[in-house]
This record gives structure tokens, sequence and C-alpha cells, in this order.
């Protein structure tokens, strides 16, 4: 084995993966614009719904003038536009209300306020919601006025008041969910990064007819199966590197805009979080290369190794899928499962929530599918069967 | 496998193993010592196997490095290879853009990058135009010249006639005779190569049925 070698081929596969258009968007384009895409279009819908949902609950529909004392007042405190419509249930069920309020008499006289809601509608019930509240604060208002001065205590009316507390630690929700979308990211870039320079230096050189020569060369197989491997995984690598710095860049410039920042506030990206990751995902960039390697040595051409490996991302999103479900965490064989388990560590450290063990386990166990992919990746390179397949 | 000559050539390039028997090439034995025997030989073939993607300049360099040649001898051979073959317009562009016969340049540049002894060449020729197989002959005829031992197969038999030393008919991965043309000649009372091959083969002389 040759150290001098083995650099030389790693570093003609190199050359060629930059002058190849396809692995260059694969490689560099995607994994730095995945992220900002992501967060602009998750910014562009949070924002814009929200927007058009707070606007359309705002919008109430009524008959006419109100004629309950001191209600179109209390209304307009609470921020409700009132329109007036012919027939406020169509306009209810026409979007252009989101609720309608209507004045009416129960079969006894009494008065009755109706609120007409569409409950299939987010907006409609939500701005249901807000006039119930402030029906109810009329309504407080007009019994404390009727007893002011008859002699009754205020707090009969209101014997004890309910408090709602939200248990939930502030952006759990939003750390679980952004560390598993993230961690998914890496990992599925990661597998596509280095699925065409894999094919390339394989099936590609086979097609090109330049894999006999390169064999006829003074190298050994040894030398040029590990060449390859080192420069997949290097594809692999740079992947990962430059979709975290990318991410890192977009949340330090605040270039997604405000819901985004919010998002990834949650998200721990500081030089110490970066590193780590990025020596987490190393033994799966082996992984990724050798077992693509492999595969795609099978393959007589391009076009075979693209239809040999598609399947196998295909594959690699299940897993990664699955890391992004709350609630699978903790289990011990779970974070020896490849691919489940990187994607679980990248959201542990994203989220400052790794200890020296939950790191170790899966880096541990991923270093060793390594050695194995590689292991059988140099195995298969020396099978004549395969190498010249007809 | 495309035939029994490509089997031949490939195991004696070590790109393939036999299943049994041994070559020695060089002095090295295929089976023993592969790394030996190809740090001896220049191999080459119809396709040419350039990689399209680099320039005839880095194919050069890659594959001197490969044979383990070093940075400052290596940089002065490349150059004279460049030329030698008159490559110096289009050294630094891509492979795939350049003509067949600017690649078949490149291509013997790679073979012979590193100086090996042995040259083994399959169907060098196959495919190509008049002017750029010519150029496959010349560089046979100089090589030889310069006391290389060259192995090639071709289906040309012009191209054997005319550039061989020794000469080895195979038929149906069988070989058919083996020796000098003269020795080819006085063995079948043909005169070219073309009507010997036949002969040895066990085709008629369509000639001379018509006129007997």
């Amino acid at each position: 084995m040759k150290p001098a070698a083995v650099f030389t081929m790693w570093r003609k596969e190199m050359l060629e993966m930059v002058r190849d258009r396809r692995t260059l968007i694969s490689m560099v384009v995607a994994p730095i614009l995945a992220i900002p895409v992501l967060l602009g279009v998750v910014n562009f819908f949070t924002s814009s719904g929200q927007k058009q949902a707070e606007q359309e609950a705002m919008t109430v529909a009524v008959g006419g003038p109100l004629a309950m004392p001191g209600l179109e007042q209390a209304l307009a405190a609470a921020g409700f536009k009132l329109t007036h419509a012919a027939d406020p249930r169509a306009a209810v069920e026409q979007k252009k209300a989101a609720a309608a309020v209507v004045e009416a008499r129960s079969e006894k006289g009494e008065p009755v306020v109706r609120l007409l809601v569409d409950a299939s509608r987010q907006g409609s019930r939500v701005s249901a919601d807000k006039l119930a509240v402030v029906l109810d604060g009329v309504k407080s208002r007009m019994v404390r006025e009727a007893l002011a001065g008859s002699g009754v205590p205020a707090g009969v009316l209101q014997p004890f008041s309910v408090e709602r507390v939200d248990v939930a630690p502030r952006g759990k929700m939003a750390k679980t969910v952004m560390g598993g979308v993230i961690g998914y990211i890496v990992i599925l870039l990661m597998f596509s990064g280095c699925m065409y320079p894999a094919i390339d230096m394989t099936a590609g050189e086979k097609e090109r007819r330049t894999l006999e020569i390169l064999l006829s060369s003074p190298a050994g197989r040894n030398e040029i199966v590990l060449g390859k491997i080192l420069a997949a995984s290097t594809a692999s690598f740079l992947t990962a590197l430059l979709n975290v710095l990318s991410l890192a860049y977009s949340f330090r410039s605040g270039l997604m805009g405000p819901e985004a920042t919010r998002l990834l506030a949650v998200v721990k990206l500081d030089p110490k979080t970066v590193s780590l990751v990025l020596v987490a995902v190393a033994p799966t960039a082996i992984t990724a290369a050798a077992v693509m390697i492999t595969i795609s040595l099978f393959a007589k051409s391009f076009k075979e190794g693209q239809s040999y490996l598609t399947p196998l991302i295909m594959l690699v999103v299940f897993p990664a899928i699955m890391g992004m479900l709350p609630g699978v965490e903790g289990d011990p064989r779970l974070m020896m499962l490849p691919v489940f388990n990187v994607s679980q560590l990248i959201k542990s450290i994203f989220n400052g929530e790794y200890t020296a063990a939950s790191f170790l386990l899966p880096f541990a166990s991923n270093l060793f599918y390594a050695g194995v992919a590689f292991f059988f990746a140099v195995r298969i390179f020396k099978r004549e069967d395969v190498l010249f397949r007809s | 496998m495309r035939c029994a000559q490509t089997t031949t050539l490939r195991l004696l390039a070590t790109v393939l193993r036999p299943t049994e028997g041994t070559a020695v090439v060089a002095g090295h034995d295929i089976v023993r010592d592969p790394a030996l025997v190809r740090s001896k030989i220049g191999f080459l073939s119809g396709d040419m196997g350039l990689y399209g993607r680099l320039t005839p300049r880095e194919i050069l360099t890659f594959f001197g490095r490969l044979g383990g040649m070093r940075p400052a001898a290596l940089k002065s051979r490349v150059a004279e290879l460049i030329e030698m073959l008159g490559m110096q317009s289009y050294a630094d562009t891509r492979a795939d853009k350049l003509s067949t016969g600017m690649r078949q340049r490149a291509a013997i540049g790679r073979t012979i990058v590193h100086d090996p002894p042995v040259l083994i060449l399959d169907e060098p020729s196959y495919g190509l135009d008049v002017p750029t197989a010519r150029l496959i002959e010349n560089f046979i005829l100089e090589a030889r010249n310069q006391g290389k031992c060259i192995v090639f197969s071709t289906h040309v038999m012009e191209e054997a006639e005319y550039l061989c030393d020794r000469i080895v008919v195979v038929h149906e991965g069988k070989v058919r005779a083996t020796g000098t043309m003269d020795e080819l000649r006085a063995a079948t009372g043909k005169t070219r190569l073309r009507e010997i091959f036949l002969d040895l083969l066990g085709f008629a002389d369509l000639r001379k049925e018509a006129t007997a």
C-alpha cells in the first residue's frame, strides 16, 4: 500500500468532481441553498398565513346597528371591524366575515346575542372565541351596573377565577422539530451529495472505458479503491460542512426573516456545536461513500448506477424521518441503528442535550458500520466478475 | 468479454487474473507479481480510455504519478511528450473537447509516460480513420526502434504484416500459426497475410477456384 498512490487517486477524483456540473449542484449548491430556502418557505407561510388569519378573524358581520347598549363600543375597543350585511349568515358562509353577531329574542322574549360561526374555518373559530370573551365582558359589566346600589358585594359575581398554565417548556416543540428537521436534511444531503461522484468514479469509469486503463496502471487495486472511497467521503462530508455553515450563516445574519430566526433561536449554533456535528457525521460520510461505491460498482453505466442508488436514497429517508418524530429518544438499541442514530445525534447536539454516552454510542456504532462498508467496497472492487460485468 | 485476444491482453496487463497457468512479462510473473508487471507495461486500447474532464497534461501527470515518478522528472517528461506528440496547442484543453486524432495522441502519451519497456496494445487503431491510424503505426514503429517489446492485436492484416516481427494467428480462441512473415509464407505458400490467414482457417482461395 503506497499512501502517495492513494493521494494521487483522491486528487484525480476530486479534480473530476469539481469539473462536473451535476456533482457541483448536489455537493455545493444544494447544501448551501437547502436550509435558507426551507426557512424562507416556512417564514413566508407562517407569517403570511398568520397575518391573513388574524385579519380575517377581526371582521364581523352585523345585520344593522346593534341595539344592545355599549356592545358596538366594546367590540370596536377589542379591535373588531364591524361590517353591515343584509344577510349576516351569508356573509360568514361566503367568507366575507369571520363570524356574525345577530341580536334576537328567545321564545320567552329574553334578549339573545347569536354568534354565527363556520367551525370548519380556523379564522372563524378564533373570531368566535374572541367575540365570546368580549360578550362575557359586556355581560358582567351590565350585571355589575344592575347590582350597583343593591348592596350585593361585587365578589358574588365571581366566586373564583380560572387560570390556565402551559406547562410545556418554552420552545420545546420547536426544538424537537427544528433539530430533527435539520438533522434529517444534513443526512439526506450527505447521501445525495456523494451519489453522483460515487457513480461517476465506478460505473462512469466502466462506461467511458477508463477503468481498464486504470487497472493496468502501476497503482494497486487497494490504492485505487481507497482513493475513490476517500474522494466520495470527501464529497459527502463537504456537503454536510457547507450545509451546516449555511445554516449557521442564515441564522446569524437574520437573513431568513423574523419567523425563521425565532424558530432557529432554540437551536445552538456556536462553533463548538458546529464542530461536534461535523465530527458526528464523519463516519456516516464514509459509510455513505463506501455503500454507494459498492452498489454502483455493479452498474455498467451511469444511468444504471443512478437507478440502483435512487432507491437507496429513498431508504435513507425512512430512518431519518423516524428521527424527526418526538418521543423516540432514549432507546439504546435504536441509537445503534444507522442513519437514524446520527440524525438523532445531530438533533441532540443542536439542542445541547447530548452527553458523552449519548454521543459515543452512535458515534462508535457508525464508525463500525463505516469500517464494514469500507471493507466490503474493497472486497467487491477486487472481483473481476463485478468490474467486467457484461 | 469481447474475444480471446482481448482476454489474453488483459491477462498480460494483469487487469484479469488467469484461472490457471501464468505468463512472464518483462521478467515478472503476472500471477505472483502483478504490481511489478504493471510498472513495466503501457496498456492502450482502441477506446483510448481518457478522462474527458481532464486535460492531456493532467492525464499524463496523473498516470506518471501512479507510476511513482518524482515531481520534477515527471514535469519535464510530460512537457517532452507534449512536444514530441505535437500537443502544445491543446495540452490544457479538456479531453472531451478534443478531436479523435488529438485524443489518440494524448492516449499514446498516457501509455508511455512512465517509459515502460513493454507495450500492450489492444486493437489500437480500431475505428480510426486512416491518418489517425497512421499515427498509431508511427508510434509502434518508433517504439520498436527504441527496443521496446510490443504485443498488439489487430483485425487489419496489412497492419500486422507491415509492423510485426512475429505474428500469431488466433481464431476462435486457438493459436493457428506462429512465426515471422517469411515462416508463415513458407508454411502456406501464400504471400499476403490476408491469404495466409484465410488459408490457415481453411477457407478455399476463391480466385484460384475461379480460374481453375
